[in-house]
């Protein structure tokens, strides 16, 4: 029997309508539902999979996801054969530049695949919460004699327009790509999870490199091959989630909170690995208040916390209040403040008596209001709200940003903050 | 040049502890979970590292399985190294005088050759079961300061059961004159920490003294003392509990939720290390109530906890209680379950609307084993059924099933053991590739 043992993540992506999340590190990389990174779920796939050799395609800001790959050890991934390794382009040979799409990042590092011998190649996308095996994909692919298979979700058809939605027949076969359509015939859309034949895969890719496209795996590779060979759909049942925009990234941590959540984090079949940190439990001090909430290691709440994921060391102080927030790693509450439809990045340091999220004026996002209108507030990493302030809805509050940035008390809804450029030295 | 001249560690963590009861029974007392996610031995291992030190052997004889388990090769606390790292010394057939340790002494003794080859100038012996933060740079520091022979580190005398500890007397250097165990009185003064630095030559020849009994304190430490070798007290001012007992053990995890804890675990510089499960985050549900708890990841609270301690994977029903309690890995507490002042070991299943802990919560003698102090003691893999009622002082012993209870109300001071069934059975249903 053919056998598939090479993966390839995609994790390179921009992401930017993720907002202040992905501007410091790549999407796959941005913290989840409490102690995961997104492409912890992609990682995890693979090992319950049975799949042990991984490589794993960055290009944007790849430091924060290679921290947190390290070696592979949280996935047994560090391995003598096979394991985890990180592609970052490279210069030195002819035909190597910077990745110029999805496809052109696998055809780069294509030694990779010829190297292995393999017949098949699994390549999937680091920015997707979902669990799944594998192996009946491939098993499919295999019996049938595919050169490409796609993984399909449905979804509402509304909401497919944000997706590549398949063109299936009868048998399966995928017939056509429409890549975000207006309109979208169906809501079956591509989970961009792939089995190859290496060998029909190469030829498409190494046409495709000659050519002027986007070197994007949905909107060329796969639209070729279906003219040139046989591609199957594959179903997949079960959640899936992409983390595309901020909206769907707060919809899917709030999902998690659910009485009977439709994702369960615990499922000791199918365990999603991360590395740990070395904190103690979760305290819940004397006068706290924690309901329909996660909380993690080294969080310690004094105040009242609902509907909300607390990461690991955050933490929330007397007489304060987080609700329908998401509170990353070692990020602090003061005392008396409050927070609603708040997503705090990592090590944000909110001053007591601070109101985020604050009102009911649902102005958009002045600078990006397409992806800033349902009332959550966003805070980056490392800021510190000086005490007191007061900060509205839709609100884009920079990284880095320290008490001296905040010139007034009070920043509306729609309201950016960003640190002076020009400040005169 | 270091400020630490080269020691080897060697960690005691042998003993069977039978005042640990159905706790102390199915793993040696370092192996005891602690504090939501650690092990007792965590503690001395973080130690090690946090003060340079990363050259140990951990000596294992009585049940050491789950802390063989624990420690694997190291690599929570970096200690899977080319160069030195931790060992675990269990004991071995040998073609001559073939035996188990006998005593401590006895352990060291019998390892005479990894204290050799390691050519360190002093070994420091610590004990596995001791629950303290503290830095062994300045003892070792101090030990070369004093040309020392031997230095013992010193604490308050404890209030409870001052008789289990050894009384130092020592001059205003810290020369010590006597080690006095199981002193009739007690009071001022300071005891012993088990926790000792000697100078390896002067450690080895007393180990291979012929009429050298096998005990480390009796049979080394006294004598060292009466012979007038150079040994001195070294105080440490910080918390420190031995948790040889059921009521020790309980009291030290409860100093953890109290509003101010004596023992900071979130000291980012001396963080406490121990491998980590891969658990999902904790969710506390909807109608959870909360407060003064430490609450590990996999942990699902759908009820109300008090003052308590859940380890990794607790599940705690709708409409139960929790209070004042330690409820180790993936136990059950069922809805309208009540839990009071309680120790609950690994995988329990407490039935729906049972009560443990009924009654007047106060010390009491029962049966030959069950508790006195008003605590409950629930063995590893227990079932409590249904709608039972169990009294305070109550010990259940490891593997009861429900077949086990003679009723469903059982009096205080009860102890209630496994049947046939459960004896012809393995007592210890443990998961594959778990741990005790």
């Amino acid at each position: 029997m053919s056998f598939v043992s090479y993966a390839m993540i995609l994790a390179g992506g921009l992401g930017s309508r993720l907002c202040i999340l992905s501007e410091k590190r790549a999407k796959p990389a941005v913290p989840f539902g409490g102690k995961y990174r997104i492409i912890d779920f992609a990682l995890s796939n693979c090992v319950n999979s049975g799949i042990f050799d991984v490589g794993i395609l960055t290009q944007y800001r790849p430091l924060s996801l290679r921290d947190h790959i390290g070696i592979g050890r949280a996935w047994d991934l560090d391995r003598r054969r096979g394991g985890a390794e990180l592609l970052q382009p490279f210069q030195g040979w002819a035909e190597t530049d910077w990745y110029r799409g999805t496809a052109d990042a696998i055809h780069q590092n294509w030694i990779r695949v010829e190297d292995r011998e393999a017949e098949h190649l699994l390549v999937l996308s680091g920015d997707h919460v979902y669990r799944m095996d594998y192996r009946p994909m491939i098993e499919a692919h295999l019996a049938r004699g595919a050169d490409a298979t796609v993984a399909i979700a449905e979804v509402p058809r509304e909401e497919a327009r944000g997706f590549g939605v398949v063109d299936l027949d009868r048998e399966g076969s995928i017939r056509g790509f429409l890549e975000k359509p207006e309109v979208p015939p169906s809501g079956n859309i591509s989970m961009g999870v792939y089995v190859f034949r290496t060998s029909a895969l190469h030829a498409v890719l190494r046409e495709d490199a000659e050519r002027d496209t986007a070197h994007d795996f949905g909107r060329n590779i796969l639209p070729a091959m279906v003219g040139s060979g046989r591609v199957l759909g594959f179903r997949h049942e079960g959640y899936w989630q992409d983390i595309g925009t901020l909206d769907s990234y707060y919809r899917a941590n709030m999902d998690l909170l659910r009485p009977e959540p439709p994702f369960p984090l615990e499922d000791a079949r199918w365990p999603i690995f991360t590395p740990s940190t070395e904190f103690p439990p979760a305290r819940i001090g004397a006068r706290a208040e924690v309901r329909a909430s996660i909380v993690t290691h080294g969080t310690i709440v004094n105040g009242t916390v609902e509907r909300s994921i607390l990461f690991p060391g955050a933490v929330v102080e007397e007489g304060a209040t987080v609700r329908d927030s998401i509170v990353m790693g070692e990020s602090w509450v003061g005392p008396q403040a409050e927070l609603r439809q708040t997503i705090l990045d990592k090590r944000v340091h909110v001053g007591p008596r601070v109101r985020v999220g604050f009102g009911e004026d649902l102005t958009p996002n002045r600078s990006c209001p397409e992806h800033l209108s349902s009332g959550i507030t966003i805070v980056g990493k490392e800021t510190r709200i000086p005490e007191g302030t007061t900060i509205g809805r839709n609100c884009r509050i920079s990284a880095n940003l320290i008490e001296e940035d905040f010139s007034g008390d009070t920043i509306p809804s729609g309201g950016v903050m960003e640190r002076e450029l020009n400040v005169a030295h | 040049m270091t400020a630490i001249p080269e020691v080897l560690v060697l960690v005691l963590a042998g003993g069977k502890s039978d005042a640990l009861r159905a706790l102390g029974r199915i793993r040696t007392a370092s192996a005891l979970p602690y504090g939501g996610k650690y092990r007792v031995i965590d503690f001395t291992l973080s130690n090690c590292v946090h003060s340079g030190l990363t050259r140990i052997g951990i000596l294992t004889q009585y049940a050491p399985l789950s802390l063989h388990g624990h420690i694997g090769i190291g690599r929570a606390w970096d200690l899977d190294r080319r160069d030195g790292g931790v060992r675990l010394l269990q004991p071995y057939v040998r073609q001559r005088e073939t035996n188990w340790y006998r005593g401590t002494a006895d352990a060291l003794l019998q390892n005479r050759n990894v204290i050799e080859d390691a050519a360190a100038r002093h070994i420091l012996v610590l004990s596995g079961d001791l629950v303290y933060k503290m830095d062994y740079a300045e003892l070792i520091r101090s030990h070369e300061e004093h040309g020392a022979a031997l230095s013992l580190v010193t604490v308050p005398p404890p209030s409870e059961e001052p008789e289990r500890y050894g009384f130092v007397h020592a001059d205003r250097s810290g020369r010590v004159s006597a080690l006095e165990e199981k002193p009739k009185r007690s009071g001022a003064g300071a005891v012993s920490a088990a926790i000792y630095v000697f100078r390896a030559r002067d450690l080895m020849e007393r180990l291979r003294r012929p009429d050298g009994g096998p005990d480390l304190v009796k049979d080394v430490i006294q004598p060292m003392i009466e012979d007038g070798a150079r040994v001195f007290a070294h105080p440490h001012r910080g918390y420190w509990r031995d948790i040889g007992t059921v009521d020790s053990y309980y009291e030290s995890n409860m100093d953890l939720v109290r509003p101010v804890p004596p023992l900071n675990l979130y000291d980012p510089d001396w963080l406490i290390y121990t491998p980590s499960e891969d658990r999902s985050p904790a969710v506390l549900g909807p109608n959870a109530a909360v407060s003064q708890c430490l609450i590990s990841h996999g942990s699902r609270v759908e009820g109300s906890v008090t003052r308590s301690i859940l380890f990794p994977g607790v599940h705690v029903g709708a409409g139960a209680v929790v209070e004042d309690s330690i409820v180790m890995h993936d136990t059950r507490v069922m809805p309208g379950a009540r839990l009071r002042r309680a120790i609950v070991d690994k995988r329990v299943v407490i039935g729906s609307g049972a009560t443990i802990g009924d009654g007047d919560p106060t010390p009491g003698h029962g049966s030959a084993g069950a508790p006195t102090s008003g605590l409950c003691v629930i063995g590893k893999g227990s079932v409590v059924p249904a709608g039972a009622t169990i009294g305070t002082n109550t010990l259940i012993e490891i593997g009861v099933s429900e077949r086990d209870f003679p009723g469903q109300a059982i009096a205080a001071g009860s102890v209630i053991r496994p049947g046939v069934s459960a004896r012809m059975a393995p007592v210890v249903r443990a998961a594959p590739g778990g741990t005790t």
